[in-house]
């Protein structure tokens, strides 16, 4: 491993104080910075696990979660994700961030980091070239995206700069500069080999050295000798690729791994007979699940016959049977803790066969058959049973249709689609959950094919609304608006139960994924 | 012999090639986009176009498969899209996880198949003899899986003996040697007991004849009688089985590899299937069918050593 050659130089940092009013989250950081965290005792191996294997180290093409539990890591951002049960986050990189107005932010970076093998110290045209590069278009990036309406980068000094929006862009402070779109590489390092990297890191600067990849088996993570930040608690983290959460059980059962997520259905079992020496932790998940009704298909054009399916579903024993009680019903796509999370839904959880019965009648419909297309997963398959014992109450005949992975995600498209079961992944800012439902996205990622205007104004406004409160009434307003279409009867959002051993002191998200760069050794 | 083995290397060729078209056409007839698979959700249409332009996926199905050969032929199986690494670099990497697996299964297995199948042929009717048909029988009968799971339980959770996942340390080839007992294990143990009621059966049958009574009539002594004679005719039977079973093998290590969370071509075939990674998943087969074709052919030579009425075409 190269040592780095870093120019260790100072900068002058604005003295305004930290942050104006961004978003709630920023108003988190405040209080986060204020938490006692857990001494790190020096040295050991981490043992842990991740469900698939990386797909890229670059920020630009990394598509989730496996990839940035190692790039939180291994690379810096301006802040990070705080760990705890709330939403925020802390300054990593950056010495100062402040939101100078509704399209500026400025930030100051510490003068203490500097990138491996030799790249030198970071500077803001690290910063510049980092953010500028997702959103150029010859790159291709997939994670454009998350930079909305980003215009450009303004370098002001060697560690200072300006972040330009044309817009002003709340989810900014929770999905683009705590998430991927947010670390920093280095301009020199990716330069010097042509703009983009795989899976190989050219050069770090985080706490952990990338320390190799070994394909289908493990990466492994190292302490960086050059970190002048907060003393990091492990020499080394080796995180396995094990894809099924029963083997991962297994592993840690076996004593070889010490953190891992744990499937749903062994949490009772976990519960009524701990581990010696390990600690179950349940955390809920943004993750949401639904059935979704297509609105174009002529079978489900009549809205009470829709509304009746709505009513007749009864969550809670989906909850019961599908995910072993350890799971909550949900009231929309946003879940508990992000702006706009609504505290209950419109049709309620509990199944009404009553009014399911009279809107069955009121609809005129009568010997309908329906299907409903799931992924081939046990909880799926469970769930859709129920709902089919559910529906059969009111007289419908529901057909379950099975699918493998790749062949499901096809299935937006397809305009004959019926219900349909399903689940998507979240970030912690609620314009991500919205932007999927738009008018724009109907019959391909928006599979109801839901057109509201006044769902895509909201979505368009609230993304810019720097009133919290008022952003929340919008997202409220935005889920009313899905279910009173009664294409949608929400679920749940899963839950994340973890089990650790008590020689480490883990440091999770609100919703229970890890931030290594903060664990802990008791 | 030379003659022969050209005759079986050209044969394998061509079923290689036919195994490849087939496969080829059947991955790119089930239904799934990779593309979408590979861009995920928010990949804009120039991207998917460009992708699509860059996997080939716009040119007819013919001229892809024509494309394949060509490449392959040069040793060029395409790169992977999602880590951009050549599809060759990264099967070459998970070949010898599975092929280390295989052979050691079967390895341990035909050992104590063999001695286990010689010694009920030898003392036939015993109690020895019942009692290894019984066991035999017994593990034919438990899918590779099931010994998997127990053999977990038992030496990696309870007794902590073997380790439960990974493939062990690159370059300790103790390390990798512990890691290596449980999964043979699972996928070698029906196997003991198929090769020894198969060997048990041949070499009764090669003992009860003449040439057999012949050595025996000359005074030689049993252990040569048996070892050098009997069991080199007795094995035949047993060689091409395991060449022809490496089919079977394969597809075993595609449970253990996952069981035990290994690396191997067959945790490979499976998440490239599953997220529609065409290059990798070719690459993958291309080495799996190999491994077979190559067994088998082996099978054949090795027979053909051992018995030259077969390379005489008798």
């Amino acid at each position: 491993m190269n040592r780095p050659t870093i120019a260790w130089t100072r900068v002058g940092l604005p003295r305004r104080s930290f942050l104006k009013g961004a978003t709630a989250l920023g108003g988190l950081a405040a209080t986060g910075l204020m938490l006692p965290r857990a001494a790190h005792a020096a040295g050991g191996t981490l043992k842990t696990r991740t469900y698939a294997d990386i797909r890229s180290m670059d920020p630009a093409f990394s598509q989730g979660v496996v990839d940035e539990e190692i790039q939180a890591a291994i690379y810096n951002k301006l802040i990070q994700y705080k760990p705890g049960r709330e939403w925020g986050w802390e300054l990593d990189a950056a010495a100062m961030v402040e939101q100078a107005d509704d399209t500026h932010i400025n930030f100051a970076l510490r003068d203490d980091i500097g990138f491996t093998n030799g790249f030198g110290a970071m500077t803001a045209e690290d910063v510049k070239f980092s953010f500028e590069r997702i959103i150029d278009d010859a790159l291709e990036s997939t994670n454009k995206p998350d930079w909305g309406p980003l215009d450009h980068v303004e370098v002001t000094g060697e560690r200072t700069g300006t972040i330009v929006l044309k817009n002003a862009f709340q989810p900014l402070w929770s999905i683009t500069l705590p998430y991927i779109a947010g670390n920093i590489v280095s301009k020199a390092a990716f330069e010097s080999v042509g703009g983009k990297i795989d899976t190989q890191p050219v050069a770090t600067s985080g706490p952990y050295l990338h320390a190799g990849w070994e394909p289908k088996q493990k990466t492994t993570l190292k302490r960086n000798p050059d970190w002048k930040g907060e003393a990091v608690a492990f020499d080394e983290i080796q995180i396995f690729h094990i894809d099924d959460e029963k083997a991962a059980e297994i592993a840690f059962e076996a004593g070889e791994i010490d953190f891992t997520r744990v499937s749903l259905d062994s949490v009772e079992r976990l519960k009524s007979n701990p581990i010696q020496g390990a600690t179950l932790d349940e955390y809920p998940s943004l993750y949401y699940v639904w059935v979704g009704m297509n609105l174009d298909n002529p079978k489900l054009a009549n809205l009470k016959l829709r509304q009746a399916i709505q009513y007749a579903i009864d969550v809670p024993s989906i909850m019961a049977a599908a995910y072993f009680g350890a799971a909550e019903p949900s009231t929309g796509i946003i879940a508990p803790g992000l702006p706009g999370h609504r505290d209950a839904s419109l049709t309620g959880v509990n199944a009404d066969l009553e009014k399911a019965q009279a809107l069955m009648a009121e609809s005129g419909e009568s010997g309908v058959s329906l299907a409903i297309d799931i992924l081939n997963k046990s909880a799926n398959v469970t769930a859709a049973q129920i709902i089919q014992a559910n529906l059969a109450a009111i007289g419908i005949t529901l057909e379950i249709r099975l699918h493998e992975g790749a062949t499901f995600w096809e299935l937006g498209s397809n305009e004959d689609l019926e219900l349909v079961l399903n689940r998507f992944s979240m970030t912690p800012d609620p314009y991500y959950a919205t932007s999927w439902f738009i008018a724009e996205q109907a019959g391909i990622w928006n599979w109801e094919r839901f057109r509201n205007d006044e769902f895509d104004a909201i979505h368009l406004a609230a993304q810019s609304e720097a009133d919290q409160a008022k952003r929340a009434e919008m997202y409220a307003r935005a889920q009313d608006l899905m279910e009173e279409s009664g294409a949608y009867k929400f679920l749940t959002h899963e839950a994340t139960p973890v089990i650790y051993r008590n020689s480490v002191i883990p440091a999770l998200r609100p919703d229970g994924l890890p931030l290594y760069r903060y664990f802990g050794a008791a | 012999m030379l003659s022969f083995i050209i005759k079986r290397i050209g044969l394998a060729a061509v079923i290689t090639a036919l195994a490849v078209t087939a496969l080829f056409l059947i991955i790119h007839m089930i239904p799934g986009d990779p593309v979408s698979t590979m861009l995920g959700p928010r990949a804009t249409p120039e991207m998917r176009t460009a992708l699509e332009e860059r996997m080939g996926l716009d040119r007819p199905l013919i001229v892809q498969i024509a494309l394949f050969f060509g490449n392959m032929l040069r040793g060029d199986l395409g790169m992977d899209v999602f880590s951009n690494r050549p599809v060759t670099q990264i099967v070459l990497g998970q070949v010898p996880y599975t092929l280390g697996l295989i052979l050691v299964s079967i390895s341990w297995a035909a050992v104590l198949g063999v001695a286990l199948g010689c010694y009920s042929a030898v003392n036939r009717n015993s109690l020895g003899d019942r009692l290894t048909g019984v066991l035999s029988v017994s593990v034919i009968a438990v899918p590779a899986f099931v010994v998997a799971l127990y053999s977990l339980l038992v030496f990696a959770v309870k007794l902590q003996w073997f380790p439960a996942i990974g493939a062990g340390e690159a370059g300790n080839l103790g390390d990798q040697l512990h890691h290596l007992v449980l999964p043979s294990l699972a996928i070698g143990l029906s196997w003991v007991g198929y090769i020894a009621r198969l060997v048990r059966a041949s070499m009764l049958e090669v003992l009860g004849e003449g040439h057999i009574r012949t050595a025996r009539a000359f005074g030689l002594p049993e252990g040569r009688v048996v070892f050098g004679y009997a069991l080199r005719l007795a094995i035949l039977p047993t060689v091409t089985v395991i060449g022809v079973g490496m089919g079977f093998l394969l597809s075993a290590a595609v449970f253990t590899e996952i069981v035990f969370s290994r690396p191997g071509l067959g945790k490979l075939v499976i998440d490239s299937i599953t997220t529609r990674n065409y290059p990798v998943v070719m690459g993958s087969v291309l080495f799996s069918t190999l491994i077979f074709v190559v067994s088998t052919t082996l099978a054949d030579i090795i027979n053909a050593i051992l018995d030259p009425r077969i390379r005489a075409g008798k």
